[in-house]
Formats: structure tokens, sequence, C-alpha cells
């Protein structure tokens, strides 16, 4: 019990990292062929929450991540972070910046430096510590994540659910206030990413900061979020806003309870019309 | 299974570790969270082996039986426990060896050690079907895997591995079938088109002879000042293209503006054959030296360039995007992602401008100069010494050859973590 109690209180006492998408809007114009990929989507995510994105693959999740990261332009709209605007209508693209740092789909630590070096890397290049400060730091907190031993390795001689640990270790090197997930498990068989999931939720506990996390996994969205927007398919905005009412922390048990079933029979109908009308459009397109 | 085709020296070594207990039906050998010093061996017998939850094996009962291995948490390095429950379920006699011993007897042979525990390994993924104790796995491995060994002990590493594949011999076996057509083809058969040529003992007298009937082996000054020449041309022109021509590259895939002004003018010279540049380089260059270099460098830089340009628009646009949003600034990226993401497609185009610089080489010292090995082969030509030309040609080739596997060298010790990776994938 005392374990909830504080990852409650921790909860209640994020007070950074809030995202506000207000209106936003993109179209992506290929020869004058006008696709609007986001349409008006407005949508609060609440400082130090998990909120899983969910929509079927190609619906323009990953444009929402990209306007926030900081990769791409949006059309109009703006998006605030903790109130200060990351871009608008007059600054369409937002600066990219250690306070949004973003775990890619299939992973992006650097092949040719060691665990270790990608971990440090951040606080390096920012000038914000040493290098023999970074490197400690590292160490420390890969020790704390349980990857004491792979630090000199690099990242292709470890398996992928360890690369994916460093990359999240690798982010919150720099204190981001929120973290952006691109489907980051999505490559790995179902076993190791039950073992992901959990130690993401444990990092999580240790390391309070806003998880904006996308999937098209309906199970994994329940399971890890406080809550779950379903978007809707082309142009894409929140269709459905699901409260996750299973206390934090959770463990795999979660998946057999009573709730977590009741939540998933709520939810699945709207996924899958989503998913049906993305197939459609994929039909037609083709 | 984990011992199998290890040498007898070495197994002997193993086997004197070993001690031969008795269990009774029903004994518990060992329960979850014991201290796992000892690894076990069935001799005889039956017994039970559950894996405990938290391990998430997806059959975590199995029965195990003569022959069968169990208590490998002794060899992992983070669980001085036990993950299992292991109870007989007969009469049952087991070989004990401890595992601090077992890994110290197999340093001692590092080679067949690696195999062992790369066995041990697959037994644990495959036959216990633990799916995530990869980690833990890992470390196994690295108490004297690849991953250990740094720069030169690398390289070190998987020549030894080259040695003990087939590899070596099918080489040999291709040069001998090469060789042995020559030979039949001009000196026993006589073929058509073929006998005009120098057979192979011809050349090979000649090469090795201290008198050579003309004037040049393995004897005269001649010969080493000829290949002396090339080399030093050749690394002149290759040093200075690639000290040129990867910058440039760098530059071309990294700038789009920079590249809009240069690439068009690039791709019109890129295609200009080195000989068609040779009375340029003649006008330009008063000395044959420097016109010759000058020709070699040409087709040199430009493979060089070409090849950086597509490594740098090789690298995948996601590490780009993690460095800057790690707060790199874009000289960092640059220097951080964009030049090593690039090592690799330098490397491999560093190797073709080295076989190009010998090709420009050649041509360009067949027009002017007064020594190398071009100038051997276009001389031995017009003078009939046709031996001679053999002898240049083959000298060529393993000359070629060496610069090459310099290069590959050189790649090998700055890009670790591909060789590493190789080297773990038993390349």
């Amino acid at each position: 019990m005392a374990a909830v109690t504080r990852a409650e209180a921790l909860q209640a006492s994020a007070t950074r990292g809030a995202i506000t998408l207000d209106n936003v809007v993109k179209i992506y114009d290929p020869d004058r062929a006008a696709v609007m990929a986001v349409d008006h989507c407005s949508l609060d995510i609440r400082a130090g929450e998990i909120c899983m994105i969910v929509g079927p693959s190609g619906c323009g999740k990953t444009t929402l991540l990209n306007a926030i990261a900081g990769f791409h332009e949006i059309t109009s709209g703006q998006i605030l972070l903790d109130g200060e605007v990351l871009c608008c209508s007059e600054k369409p693209k937002a600066e990219p910046g250690s306070d949004r740092i973003v775990v890619f789909q299939n992973g992006a630590l650097f092949p040719w430096k060691t665990n270790l070096e990608n971990v440090a890397f951040g606080p390096i290049m920012q000038g914000s510590l040493t290098k023999a400060g970074a490197k400690e730091k590292a160490l420390e907190m890969m020790a704390d994540a349980g990857l004491a031993g792979v630090e000199h390795n690099y990242p292709g001689e470890v398996s992928s659910g360890v690369r994916r640990r460093v990359e999240i270790v690798r982010a919150l090197m720099n204190d981001p206030k929120v973290l952006l997930l691109d489907e980051p498990y999505r490559a790995l068989d179902s076993l190791t990413k039950s073992v992901m999931h959990e130690a993401l939720l444990e990092i999580y506990y240790k390391n309070r900061v806003t998880i904006f996390f996308i999937t098209h996994d309906l199970e994994e969205a329940i399971f890890l979020g406080h809550r779950v927007a379903i978007m809707t398919t082309r142009p894409c905005k929140p269709k459905k806003i699901l409260e996750v009412d299973i206390p934090h922390p959770r463990t795999y048990s979660v998946l057999t309870s009573k709730r977590f079933r009741e939540l998933m029979e709520e939810t699945t109908e709207s996924v899958h019309e989503e998913a049906l009308k993305a197939f459609d459009a994929g039909e037609k397109e083709g | 299974m984990p011992f199998q085709v290890v040498s007898d020296d070495l197994l002997r070594k193993v086997a004197a570790l070993g001690r031969r207990v008795n269990y009774e039906k029903g004994a518990l050998i060992y329960d979850v969270g014991d201290k796992a010093d000892d690894i076990y061996i069935i001799v005889s017998g039956q017994v039970e082996h559950t894996l405990e939850p938290t391990a998430q094996a997806r059959r975590p009962v199995k029965r195990l039986g003569a022959g069968d291995v169990f208590g490998w948490a002794a060899l992992l390095e983070k669980f001085p426990h036990r993950l299992a429950k292991a109870v007989c379920e007969e009469a049952t006699e087991i070989v004990r060896i401890n595992g601090d011993h077992l890994l110290r007897t197999l340093e001692t042979d590092p080679d067949a050690g690696d195999v062992v525990m790369s066995r041990f390994a697959t037994m644990i993924t495959r036959d216990y079907t633990v799916p995530d104790l990869i980690a833990q796995l890992r470390r196994i491995h690295r108490r004297m895997h690849a991953s250990d060994i740094q720069g030169m002990d690398l390289t070190l590493f998987r020549f030894r591995q080259w040695i003990r594949s087939p590899r070596p011999y099918l080489m040999l076996m291709g040069f001998a079938l090469f060789l042995g057509f020559w030979y039949l083809a001009v000196e026993v058969l006589k073929l058509p088109r073929f006998r005009e040529m120098p057979g192979l003992t011809t050349v090979v007298k000649e090469w090795i002879s201290p008198n050579p009937t003309y004037g040049l082996s393995i004897y005269t000054p001649e010969y080493y000042k000829h290949i002396g020449v090339s080399v030093w041309r050749v690394a002149q022109a290759f040093m200075l293209a690639t000290l040129l021509g990867v910058p440039f590259g760098l530059f071309l895939g990294w700038s789009k503006k920079f590249k809009e002004y240069v690439f068009p003018v690039f791709e019109l010279l890129r295609p200009i054959p080195v000989l068609a540049w040779v009375p340029l380089a003649i006008v330009m260059f008063i000395a044959t030296e420097s016109a010759v270099i000058y020709l070699t460098f040409l087709a040199a830089f430009f493979t060089t360039s070409l090849n950086t340009m597509l490594g740098v628009e090789s690298i995948d646009e996601s590490y780009v995007r993690a460095a800057y949003c790690l707060g790199a600034r874009r000289w960092q990226v640059f220097l951080h992602v964009i030049a090593p993401g690039a090592l690799p497609f330098i490397f491999t185009g560093l190797q073709i401008s080295m076989g190009v610089s010998w090709f420009s080489l050649v041509a360009a010292e067949m027009v002017s100069g007064q020594y190398g090995l071009g100038y051997v082969i276009n001389t031995s030509y017009t003078t009939v010494r046709y031996p001679t030309i053999f002898i240049g040609m083959i000298t060529l080739g393993f000359v070629g050859y060496a610069t090459s596997a310099l290069v590959r060298l050189l790649g090998d010790y700055l890009m670790q973590w591909r060789t590493r990776e190789l080297a773990l994938g038993g390349q």
C-alpha cells in the first residue's frame, strides 16, 4: 500500500509537463493535393500523467508527436507546454529541445557510441555537465534502471529490449518534462513487450515525467495509461477519451482483472470502427 | 550438451572439476533463492526442474534425464541465487561442477570456452524457454566474448575465426584452379589464343631467376624501384583524395544548398575517363611526376566524395532528430552523428577508391614516366618481353590487394562497433 500512496503523491505533486493541443490542424500539401492529417485536434495532457494515444496505423498520431517534438510544422492552431507556446500559426515549427524527448519507433541509439556514451550524450552536448560528470551520472542511472553490465557494449551487442531501456534512460538523463514515445515496443515479441511494460512503469514511478505514448495496441494502452485517447482516422482528432480508473502502480495481474476487461470491452468497438475506416480508406487509395 | 565437441584436453580438465553425488528419490537438490555455486550434470535418474514465476519461462516445468545439464544460474553474473527448484523423481546420480572453477578452466582456452558458453546461452533460451534472461545471458557471454576485445586484438580474433573456418581453404582451392587452368591452357593443351602467351612455369622461372632473361626479377633492384615508385605515387594521390574527398562528400550530403551549387558540376566531370584528362594534365603540370599523381588523384577523389555523400544520405533521420532532441547544436550533430554515421560508406568508398587509384596510376604511367609498374608493362610490350609483362601484372595484383587490405584494417579499427557486431555474429 505504501507504494500506491507514494505513486499517487508523486502524480499529485507533478506540476510540469502539461501539454495543451489547441485546435491543431495539419495539412500536407504534396502536389497541391491537400491531405488533412490532423483536423482541429484539441487535447489536454495533464502534468505527470501517462497519456496513451490509440489509433490505426497511418491515422496521423505521429504527425501530432512530430509537431510537439518540433520536427514538423503545423498548419494552424497552437501547442503549449506548461502554458508556454511551442508553436502556433505565426511560428509553425517548435524548436526541438531536451524538455521534450522522443523515443523512436525503431530506436535511435547511436550504434557508433557505447551504451554509456549514448546515455551521457545529452548533458555533454548541452554543456550542462562535464564529460566525466555526465558519465558518472549515466553509470548511476543505468545501474538504477537495472542496466549494470552493458555500459561498455555497443547497442548492436545487446537485445532489443535492453536497447529500449537504454534509450529511455538516455532521455531521462536530461530531466525532460515530457517523454514522447512513438510505438516503441512495436517490433518486440509479446513476451519481451510485457517485460518492457513493467520496466517502463518502474522507471516512471521513480522519475515522474509526462508520457505521451503512441500505440495501436489497445491492451497496451489501457494497461499503461492514466488516460487513453482514441483517435479518429485521417483526419486525426480525439474520438473518445477513456479514464483508466485502475490505480497505479500496476503489475501484470491487472490484465486479468475484471475492470480491465470491462474497459477493453467498452473501447474495443470504437477502435475497431476506426480501423475499418482506415482500411476502407486504404482500399480506395490503393 | 554444452560440452559436445570440445577438445579432449579441455574436456579432461572440466571432468577433473566434477564431483559425483548420489541423491535419493524425492530429495531436494536446491530451491528458489538458494545460493547458486554449482552446475549439475545428470549421469542417471530423473529430476523435475521448476523455474520460479518471475523468470517468465514459457514452460516453467521441465523433466530432466541422463545427460541433461541444469543449475546454470551458477554461471549468471547477476544471479548468485537459484531461479528454480530441482527435485529428484527417482534415485539420481549427478556430477556437480563449481561454476567459478568451470569459468576459470574455460578461460584457459578462451576459444573453446566461447563455444561452451554460447551453447549454454542457447540451452537456456531454447530448452528452458526463458525469454528475457537475454540481458543476463549476454553477461555470460561477455566474460570472454568478443565484446571485451579492442583494436588489434579484435582483428586477430577475427583472423583466428577466419583460419578456423573453411573459407581459407576454399580460397586456396580457387587459386589452385586458376593457376592450374593457366598452366594447362598454355603449356599442356596449347589452346588457340593461349598459345602465344607465356606459360605459368616460364613466368615463375623468370620471376625468381637471379639472372633474368629479360632483365627483371625479384633479384634485380629495379624491380623494387618500380614497386616503390608506384606505391609512393598511389599513396600520395590516395591520401590527397581522402583528405579532400571525405570532407567534401560530408558537406555535399549535409548541406542541401552546397549540393545544389556543386553537385551538377561534379556529376558532369565524374564520368570523364582518366585517359581523357591526360593531355590537360600534361599541359597543367610540366613535371611528369605531378601529372601522374594528379591523374591518379582525380579518379580516387570522385569515388571517395560520392560514397561519402551517399553515406551521409543513408543515415536514418531518427539519429539526427534524436541528437537535436538531446540538445545538440548543428555542428555537434555534424561531428557526432553525420561523420560517424557515414563511416561505413566512407570505407566502402575508400576501398573502391584504392582500386581506382591503381587503375588510373597504371594508365597514367603507361602514358608518361620512367618508373613504375605501369611503365614496366608498357615498355615490356613495346620491346616484346612478354614474361616481364606478366611479372608486372601479377605484382600489381599483389600490391593492390595489400593496399586494399590495409584500408580494410583501418576501417575495422575505426568502426569498432561494426567489427564487434560482426565478430559476435561469427564473421
